[in-house]
């Protein structure tokens, strides 16, 4: 697989060990009867680095994006459908119609 | 309508740039013999595009092979009515009736074969018959879209526009939101020169559709069309409305404005100076000039001698 997809999985890895720890440190709190204000640092700079590198692999991973801006060079109109509900038949082309057989 | 195999089913307003391009890839790569010929029909079904020869040409190439045939499954109706109003379109009515009646063993009594039959009695030129099927066909079921349409179409086709607004007058009445059909109107009225009614019908469009540049551009040329400095005001908004629309790209909507504010300077001539500064545009001018240059250098350099001339007369 690709970088960025190895990265991704490494960041939720990172992101579940980070969980695991808090509700570690939690139980571990319950047993010293201890107010739970906030996970411990390591594991707040575990989660920052589980987040950018998350990040980093959902921008990298899906591949090109496409543009969404309707004036952009790809998305501009250059022609309307052209308006097959009113077509006539009797144009100058039907003078010249091309040779087709058909076998079926 | 039949499920394709194609990637881009939804309902269309406008081609963009991306698909043109597409087209015109897939066009020339199976001109030269290479595959994706299923591919660039379904794109040129769903992109609603004119292209009758090629497609009865490589359809029939198709339909004409047994095993490509087989290939396609249930497709394969779906490319006998495509080939079959291409072939019409061209005048190959054998190739037509040929696919109709192929059409008619699998699917006996369908009404979308009965409206295929109706139109091979129009490409033969048999108004009359043609009428008929079509009266009798409505009879079955008086709100088809398709047969008001196709109508409209015949009195189009028998040179009598006037006849043909008034059907569609009519039929607008009953299906407002019909798009198409406002389109078509104003095309009628503009072969009439009947301007006021067009710049209507363009207004309904943009109503409706106020993100498909090419509509302000018509209800720009049409306003331009009628004159008066009022109407070449709006015209020139309209123009901008483009330019901003499309990114830029448009060349028509960049010379409009450039006429644009070369006609207001010719009709204000009269006025006092304070009015004159409020309706023009220097800068709209300018940046316009100079995009339509740059566009051309990119373009047709051989060409930018007389573009720079012409609009440096529009500036005086």
């Amino acid at each position: 697989m690709n970088l960025g997809f190895l990265v991704g999985v490494f960041g939720v890895l990172i992101l579940s060990h980070a969980a695991y720890s808090t509700i570690q440190y939690r139980g571990l709190l319950k047993i010293m009867e201890e107010e739970f204000s906030r996970p411990p640092i390591n594991v707040i700079l575990e989660l920052i680095i589980g987040l950018a590198l998350c990040m980093w692999a959902a921008l990298t991973f899906p591949g090109k994006f496409l543009s969404i801006h309707p004036d952009s060079d790809e998305n501009r109109a250059v022609s309307l459908p052209d308006n097959s509900d009113f077509m006539i038949f009797n144009h100058r082309g039907r003078l010249f119609p091309p040779q087709i057989d058909m076998k079926f | 309508m039949l499920v394709s195999s194609s990637r881009i089913t939804r309902a269309r307003e406008m081609v963009t740039k991306t698909e043109e391009t597409l087209l015109n890839q897939l066009e020339n790569q199976v001109d030269n013999g290479g595959g994706g010929t299923w591919e660039y029909l379904c794109l040129i079904r769903n992109l609603k595009v004119r292209r009758s020869e090629k497609v009865l040409k490589h359809g029939s190439s198709i339909l004409n092979d047994q095993k490509k045939r087989s290939a396609l499954g249930p497709d394969e109706w779906t490319l006998n009515e495509q080939v079959a109003i291409a072939a019409m379109d061209c005048q190959c009515l054998g190739v037509a009736q040929s696919c109709i009646k192929a059409l008619q063993t699998k699917f006996p009594g369908s009404k979308r074969v009965g409206r295929l039959e109706a139109l091979l009695l129009e490409a033969k030129g048999l108004w009359g018959e043609a009428e008929e099927a079509y009266a009798s066909l409505l009879e079955d079921n008086p709100l088809d879209q398709a047969i008001h349409k196709r109508r409209v179409a015949i009195s189009k086709a028998l040179g009598k526009p006037s006849i043909a607004i008034e059907l569609l007058n009519k039929y607008l009445e009953l299906f407002m939101a019909d798009h198409d059909a406002w389109r078509e109107l104003a095309e009628l009225y503009l072969s009439l020169q009947m301007y006021k009614q067009a710049a209507f019908c363009y207004e309904e469009l943009i109503l409706s559709q106020p993100t498909v540049p090419l509509y302000h551009l018509a209800y720009a040329e049409v306003l331009y069309t009628i004159g008066g400095v009022e109407n070449i005001i709006s015209a020139r908004k309209y123009y901008a409305a483009t330019v901003d629309l499309t990114g830029g790209k448009n060349t028509r909507a960049l010379l409009g404005i450039c006429l644009c504010a070369s006609a207001i300077a010719q009709l204000s001539k009269g006025r006092n100076k304070e009015d004159k500064d409020a309706t023009a545009a220097p800068e709209l001018h300018s940046l316009a000039a100079a995009a339509v240059e740059k566009e051309y250098k990119q373009k047709a350099p051989d060409k930018l001698q007389l573009i720079s001339s012409a609009l440096r007369i529009l500036k005086t």
